[in-house]
């Protein structure tokens, strides 16, 4: 390859200036330069993939060596990164890249129809509680979305992600870029404290796995950790109902034997996997609510209440006890699991 | 002052030679510090089975009263007999000696990594947690041991005030250990799938927190660590490293065979620590030493990086806050 190919557009500066001998002079200046810097991005395999990709295309499979590969390989695989995190590990830019699929998701895969946003408030701190189902946590990434986008205030939805999540491979990593963190109480108090918004699901495994035949049968609420959260902290809890999620992959049985050798906690099998393999994991495209209710008050009961049990079951159940009648009121107007 | 040979211990020399006098320092270690800096040394072996006597008898004759414990190793050792020898039971020698001599303040080093790298973690680690490292890694058992001596003695003589600094792992100019080698390599191995935090702290800060730490009586377990953690992914993609990613249990199994063939620097038991979260929260360190990192881990990698490959002024390269 010859070095002069690759300073197409300087050539054409120079051929449209013929003349001036002073301009030459910065032209070559400028050329020297941008040689250097592509001596430089080559050497440190700095280049992005689209460069990569294009010098690929001018150059043909002379430019093929390992130099190359390897440049185009980690531009691939660092696409994906950007050097700002928060401390929590949330990474703006890429969730800014994923958001065309979320909102595919959201608004023509789903359709999602949110209603009662204005009881979550605009700023400080508030825990939203809602129901688990679905196998893979869509539900906790479109409560995410319904926030960011019909909500004034535009805020981030941080939400307690299950055990089995945070420490899958590949979820576990996408799940804390996007937003969420291992659900534990340090973490939740930490995050209430600074005034974020969080979101959780206290049925956990036993909601996000539920079988079809249970579907909008809420499990037990835990052990009223998300309580004692929000009596710490302060903060009010916002009751939310998410029907149509729990039929997107509709669980016939579970084959636990697979799954736990693997790290699952379950194996789901459902109509479509694992009959039709990877296709499977597609899910059903039915239509999803999401409702939010009024807010429950934390702060009358003080800090020292989130240590007496019984209380905090008695809180733990009216919650669970609203989002079961907000459930039932929609499930009782849907007419149809896929339109609504 | 014990461990001045190591890298962190000898910065911590010269700057307190700078600020507090060197006729005011001793040097209790094998190697003698550079003469240059006029500093008294004492030959002291740490691993000697009669080490508390012998030191006790030195920190009588000089009347010690401030004791910076710095005797540790950060590389990994395949003999790790020396390691137990120096890190666990020397420090017992020296916190025994240290009681008996009626020495007021002790501070000693110790590391983030005791508290293990593990899924159950919360995001933030605070001093309070359980210690709870990974138990076939034989490196970081010498230094929970050591905590837990530093732990009973507090307890047992509460008037001698002994504060453990936890330190991040240091990164910055001649920072030389098996970690920061990982990122001289053009190519990096990691575990596919996995994307954890990391706290990489610089060596002024380091400094910063053991000066602060010495000149009070600070007790109890402090975390020294970094303004901000950064994503091992994002550490690479500054250092412009190619990832190679390796699904976790063929690494663990490469990992381990390697170390024992003698080829890799580090056992298998350090992949946890580049899997699970272990990042600590330095408020209590704020609050009591009046420590504020001045340095992210991005700055952190960024000094090294550019101590290290200075020929290389890629794009994030060149935007470093000194």
């Amino acid at each position: 390859m010859s070095e002069t190919a690759k300073v197409v557009p300087i050539r054409r500066v120079r051929r449209a200036e013929p003349a001036s001998e002073r301009l030459r002079e910065q032209v070559r200046t400028l050329e020297d330069q941008l040689r250097r810097l592509e001596g430089e991005e080559r050497a440190t395999g700095r280049e992005g993939l689209l460069v990569a990709l294009a010098r690929l295309f001018q150059e043909g499979l002379r430019s093929v060596n390992w130099d190359t590969v390897a440049g185009a390989w980690a531009a691939f695989y660092f696409t994906w990164h950007s050097e700002e995190v928060d401390d929590f590990g949330f990474d703006r830019k890429f969730t800014e890249t994923l958001r065309p699929l979320f909102e595919f998701l959201y608004t023509v895969w789903w359709r999602v129809e949110a209603t009662g946003l204005e009881h979550v408030p605009s700023e400080g701190a508030a825990l939203i509680v809602a129901n688990h189902s679905g196998v893979l946590p869509y539900d906790g990434l479109m409560i995410n979305v319904a926030v960011r986008h019909e909500h004034p205030a535009r805020r981030d939805c941080r939400m307690l992600a299950l055990d089995m999540f945070a420490l899958l491979p590949f979820l576990a990593p996408l799940l804390a870029k996007s937003g969420a963190v291992r659900a534990s109480q340090e973490n939740g108090e930490r995050l209430l404290r600074r005034g974020e918004l969080v979101g959780v699901f206290p049925e956990g495994v036993k909601g996000v796995g539920k079988r079809f035949k249970h579907r909008y049968k809420l499990a037990r609420f835990g052990r009223g950790g998300f309580v004692r959260l929000a009596l710490r902290t302060g903060a009010p809890i916002i009751p939310c109902a998410v029907v149509g999620a729990e039929e997107i992959h509709p669980v016939l049985a579970k084959a636990d034997w697979i799954g736990r050798p693997l790290g699952f906690p379950y194996f789901p099998i459902t109509p479509t996997f694992p009959l039709l393999g990877p296709l499977g994991v597609v899910p059903l495209p039915t239509k999803w609510s999401l409702d939010f209710g009024d807010p429950v008050p934390m702060d009358a009961h003080g800090p020292d209440a989130a240590e007496d049990p019984i209380l905090v079951n008695r809180l733990a159940e009216q919650v669970r006890g609203t989002v079961q009648r907000m459930i039932d009121g929609r499930l009782a107007r849907r007419r149809s699991i896929w339109f609504g | 002052m014990t461990g001045a040979g190591s890298f962190l211990g000898g910065r911590l020399l010269r700057r307190l030679a700078e600020s507090k006098g060197e006729d005011r320092l001793l040097v209790l270690d094998v190697a003698a510090p550079p003469p240059a800096l006029g500093v008294h040394h004492r030959e002291l072996d740490l691993t000697e089975p009669a080490a508390d006597e012998t030191l006790l008898r030195m920190l009588r004759e000089e009347e010690v009263d401030t004791l910076a414990h710095f005797a540790f190793v950060t590389n990994p050792r395949r003999d790790s007999t020396f390691a137990h020898e120096l890190e666990s039971i020397g420090t017992l020698s020296v916190l025994a000696a240290a009681a008996a001599a009626g020495v007021r303040r002790v501070v000693m080093r110790s590391f983030t990594a005791v508290y293990g790298a593990r899924g159950q973690n919360p995001n933030f680690l605070t001093e309070d947690r359980p210690l709870h490292p990974n138990a076939s890694l034989g490196w970081v058992h010498d230094k929970l041991e050591a905590e837990q001596h530093a732990a009973s003695f507090s307890r047992r003589y509460p008037e001698m005030a002994i504060a453990v600094l936890r330190f991040a792992p240091l990164f910055g100019p001649q920072v030389r250990t098996f970690y920061t080698r990982v990122f001289d390599k053009r190519v990096v191995p990691m575990l596919m799938g996995f994307d954890p935090l990391l706290q990489l702290l610089h060596p002024d800060d380091a400094l910063d927190a053991a000066e602060r730490a010495l000149d009070r009586d600070a007790r109890g377990a402090f975390n020294v660590v970094p303004k901000a953690p950064i994503p091992l992914g994002a550490a690479l993609h500054l250092a412009a490293k190619v990832p190679l990613p390796v699904p976790h249990p063929v690494a663990y199994a490469v990992c381990e065979a390697l170390w024992a063939a003698g080829i890799t620097e580090a056992p298998a038991g350090f992949l946890d620590y580049v899997r699970y979260p272990w990042v600590a929260d330095g408020a209590r360190a704020e609050k009591q030493l009046g420590f504020r990192a001045r340095h992210s881990s991005r700055d952190a990698l960024l000094a090294y990086l550019r101590y290290r490959h200075p020929e290389a002024k890629s794009a994030g390269v060149t935007e470093v806050t000194a």
